[in-house]
């Protein structure tokens, strides 16, 4: 009887078991080698390769490559676009990502020695490159890759390592030239308060302030109830580079986004945190506490927290990336609290300092696609990276298949038909399942607005596109700011010269450059949160120890390696 | 008394080593044959990895072989010891260590009492259950339930009607925040032992005590507490042993920014600066210095328990 019972039971468990794990991944039966999306594959499995024949390089033959991808999920390349693309170059990805951080899997890759076929490391790459883990394409380009030239141009000299070791490791998994069509901004102000100060925008932190005491003072409660809060900050984990160190150096400094680092014109690198003008908006925050502006539980909130709080409505500002709150404001469409959602603005502390959201930075290199030393055929895979560099490429992966998920015009244009830009909107898994703008992430792409030999976009962000996905928040913002796009309103990119190095925040440094680093954002980080919570009396106490500290480490030498650094990318490029 | 008795008995069998007994003991030996290997394979010879601790080891010279990587003598030692949070480091893993023993050992004790006190066996066996169920809940899932009850603005802040600051007070306040967190998480699993213990205890003492007019208390303090002294003394080495291996997820996910300088821990600090900065050279060096000097107070805590006359672990 019992022995039934057991048996039962563990029948029961492994069903359940079973059927858990069929809903996790979709079925995979169209792969032929049975390969699946488990993320310990991450080894380069020699499936596939048995009967390759490396003497005829232009075989189709179907090969698995293994891909880690830091901000990858799972995909089990089923898709159409996906089935496209093997179609076209027979590659099939195999994906793994990171369920943590990709720096444990990365220094995990090393210790083992055994590495995927591509990686994309993010700001783990410059150890896969001192561990010598990457191969240079600097040839396999040359040989193999006349669309990764065509689409990289000029900007291809910015993907070389440094002086010393010229070799180009990855390519980069940021859009190469293009206009910036939507940002967050640096200040993000609900759309109630921006209407009730009768849409003036902010241009000093004392009319910040001001907007916010008021508002708070004739709400102090939202309609639901909700405590107001003036302006909260994301600061329990590595989210604090996000919402506080970042916009620090925007409002402060009206600073390009070059990491923890500001960037003069002769190139000489500072801790941005040692700039006067920092400790000047320090300071403010800081009062800010005190007076029950800033949330006063920010310091130990999760990030959920962070969101749910936004997700209410009750938080009337905040200075974040939109792609960290877009979770927030979700919920917040989905309410039907539009009132609730942000404002986008071009915000500093002074009106002297110009709002460099829109510049172009230059193409960011250090975070991108590489080869690793087991890849399995590093020409199969440079070709497939080819593909996806390729006109044909581009419009496959952003814009999907022609007759299903795009139409042309009269005027031979692309266009998206109306029922298909509505089952993206509200469909949650529409990339996924249609794969549509799915595969384009990490891999080289071009901007938004630039055109192909067509005449059409590469991407599927265009003017028309971002004006019609405008919110009636936003459409009034528009009429009543009297511009087109919400872009209009800021400093726009021709006023600023493009740097000869790339942001700094990608750069694959040199591993005794980001020991100190991490040494200096280690003190930074809970010394900017001591300053801002303890009372403002002791603020210059505390700032002040904080830049001794900071000196104990190294700064100066930080600071010195890092403006070589920038010398020698800009004496390769020119 | 009993204890003791047996000891004696057991040291009158101790045999004096010899071929002749190995040979009567040959199946026995035989049998632990795979054990002893187990323990060489995987205990013992990744102590090799300890040579990383005198080299400059990074992600490039990781996979040279070892003679060709750098010798750097105990370079990495001095790195560490000197390290800005190095000092910080040690006083919360020893002062989070004493306060986590100390707590955690007299709530399982008391813990266990209450229950071994309860005469009525379903609601102990229930009790029992539920309370050593988060201890099999992974620290992720604990931290971040706690995090809701101490964090600013969180349960008890709600509750009480203040701002407490336990999450955010850069003090010991946060050691103690932790302990109880994890007194919470472990007390069940804990009584566990004590609770067996106090099984062993013959129950005819028990009833001496009664007809000498003893109450519950003084059966308690008289009976089981002296019965189950040989198991308390046993874990507490045990625990005075791990004293340097304090978990290092559990400071992770319960720790903020402003707490950092007394959350961290040396476990922590071995892969923030080994793994974290791939630098395993130094990363090893302070695994070392932890292995070494948790063997060290181990010897010593079983120096003292004999000296305190009780039953040695070693």
């Amino acid at each position: 009887m019992k022995k039934k019972k057991l048996m039962a039971m563990l029948l029961a468990v492994t069903m359940i078991a079973a059927s858990l794990s069929a809903c996790g991944d979709k079925p995979n039966d169209d792969t032929s080698d049975g390969s699946s999306n488990s993320t310990e594959n991450t080894a380069g499995t020699p499936s596939g390769t048995d009967n390759e024949q490396a003497d005829v390089p232009e075989s189709l033959e179907e090969i698995t490559l293994t891909f880690y991808s830091a901000d990858g999920q799972a995909d089990p390349w089923t898709d159409p676009v996906a089935l496209a693309i093997t179609a076209a170059t027979g590659v099939k990805l195999d994906t793994s990502y990171p369920l943590s951080s990709e720096e444990e899997d990365i220094a995990l890759m090393i210790a083992e020695g055994n590495y995927p076929d591509l990686i994309f490391a993010k700001g783990s790459a410059g150890n896969l490159i001192d561990a010598g883990a990457l191969i240079d394409l600097t040839d396999l380009i040359e040989e193999y890759g006349p669309n990764i030239k065509k689409m990289y141009g000029e900007e291809l000299a910015k993907l070389k390592y440094s002086a010393d070791d010229p070799s180009i490791y990855q390519l980069s998994s940021y859009n190469v030239g293009g206009v910036t069509y939507e940002t967050g901004g640096t200040l993000q102000l609900q759309w109630d308060l921006v209407k009730e100060n009768d849409y003036a925008i902010p241009q000093s932190l004392e009319e910040w302030e001001k907007m916010l005491k008021d508002y708070m003072a004739a709400h102090p409660t939202t309609d639901d109830g909700y405590e107001t809060i003036g302006l909260t900050i994301s600061c329990s984990d590595w989210h604090w580079y996000i919402t506080l160190a970042n916009p620090a150096g925007f409002i402060a400094d009206g600073a390009p986004d070059n990491g923890q680092w500001l960037i003069d014109e002769n190139y000489n690198a500072v801790y941005k945190f040692c700039s006067e003008n920092e400790r000047e908006y320090f300071r403010w925050l800081s009062r800010m506490y005190d007076e029950g502006i800033l949330d006063n539980n920010f310091a130990t909130q999760t990030h959920e927290d962070y969101i749910a709080k936004i997700a209410t409505g009750q938080v009337l500002s905040i200075i974040d990336s939109n792609w960290d709150y877009n979770d927030a404001i979700t919920i917040l469409k989905a309410d039907g609290k539009l009132g609730k959602t942000y404002a986008e603005l071009p915000f500093t502390m002074d009106e002297d300092i110009k709002c460099a959201t829109l510049m172009y930075q230059g193409l960011t290199t250090g975070y991108g696609v590489g080869i690793s030393v087991d890849c399995k055929d590093p020409v199969r895979a440079i070709k497939f990276l080819d593909y996806l560099c390729s006109d044909e490429g581009q419009v496959l992966t952003h814009w999907g298949i022609e007759g299903v998920n795009y139409e042309i015009d009269e005027n031979g244009h692309r266009y998206r038909p109306q029922s298909e830009i509505d089952y993206n909107n509200t469909d949650t898994e529409y990339s996924k399942t249609t794969g549509v703008g799915f595969h384009t992430y990490p891999f080289p792409t071009y901007g938004d607005g630039i055109v192909d030999s067509t005449g059409s976009t590469y991407t599927t962000t265009s003017k028309d596109s971002v004006i019609n996905n405008y919110t009636t928040e936003q459409q009034a913002g528009c009429a009543a700011w009297g511009v087109e796009l919400l872009t209009d309103l800021y400093p726009q990119p021709s006023e600023f010269a493009t740097p000869p190095y790339s942001a700094i925040w990608a750069y694959a440094k040199p591993s005794e450059f980001s020991e100190i680093e991490s040494l200096l954002d280690e003190i930074a980080w809970p010394g900017l949160i001591k300053c801002i919570t303890d009372p403002a009396d002791n603020f210059d106490a505390n700032y002040d120890k904080m830049i001794s500290d900071l000196e104990s480490v190294g700064l100066y030498d930080a600071q010195e390696m890092l403006t070589e650094i920038i010398k020698e990318k800009v004496a390769m490029v020119q | 008394m009993r204890a003791t008795g047996k000891k004696v008995k057991q040291k009158k069998i101790k045999q004096k080593f010899s071929w002749q007994l190995m040979y009567k003991q040959r199946y026995l030996l035989l049998m632990s044959v795979p054990f002893v290997i187990w323990l060489i394979v995987f205990k013992y010879i990744p102590l090799w990895g300890w040579t990383m601790a005198f080299q400059d080891v990074k992600p490039a010279t990781f996979a040279l072989p070892f003679f060709e990587r750098t010798f750097v003598g105990f370079e990495n030692f001095k790195k560490a010891f000197t390290d800005r949070i190095f000092v910080q480091t040690m006083i919360n893993t020893i002062g989070l260590s004493i306060l986590g023993i100390a707590l955690g050992t007299i709530s399982a004790i008391v813990f266990a009492l209450m229950l071994n006190e309860l005469r009525y066996v379903k609601f102990k066996k229930i009790t029992q259950t539920i309370s050593y169920l988060p201890h099999f809940v992974s620290w992720v899932v604990i931290a971040s339930i706690a995090k809701m009850v101490f964090n600013d603005g969180g349960m008890i802040d709600t509750l009480t009607g203040k701002s407490l600051k336990l999450m955010s007070t850069n003090s010991m306040l946060f050691w103690v925040v932790i302990c109880i967190i994890n007194v919470w998480k472990e007390v069940g699993w804990d009584a566990i032992v004590y609770l067996s213990a106090m099984a062993g205890i013959d129950q005819g003492l028990y009833e001496a005590a009664k007809v000498d007019g003893a109450n519950r208390l003084q059966r308690i303090w008289h009976i089981t507490l002296p019965g189950i002294k040989p198991t308390v003394v046993v874990l507490l080495i045990m625990g005075v042993g791990g004293a340097l291996n304090v978990g290092m997820e559990r400071q992770m996910l319960l720790s903020n920014a402003i707490v950092q300088d007394h959350a961290m821990v040396l476990s922590w600090f071995a892969y923030l600066r080994g793994i974290g900065n791939n630098n395993y050279g130094l990363g090893t060096a302070i695994g070392m210095f932890q292995s070494l000097v948790g063997i060290t107070l181990l010897l010593i805590a079983n120096k003292v328990a004999s000296l305190l006359g009780e039953s040695r672990l070693v």
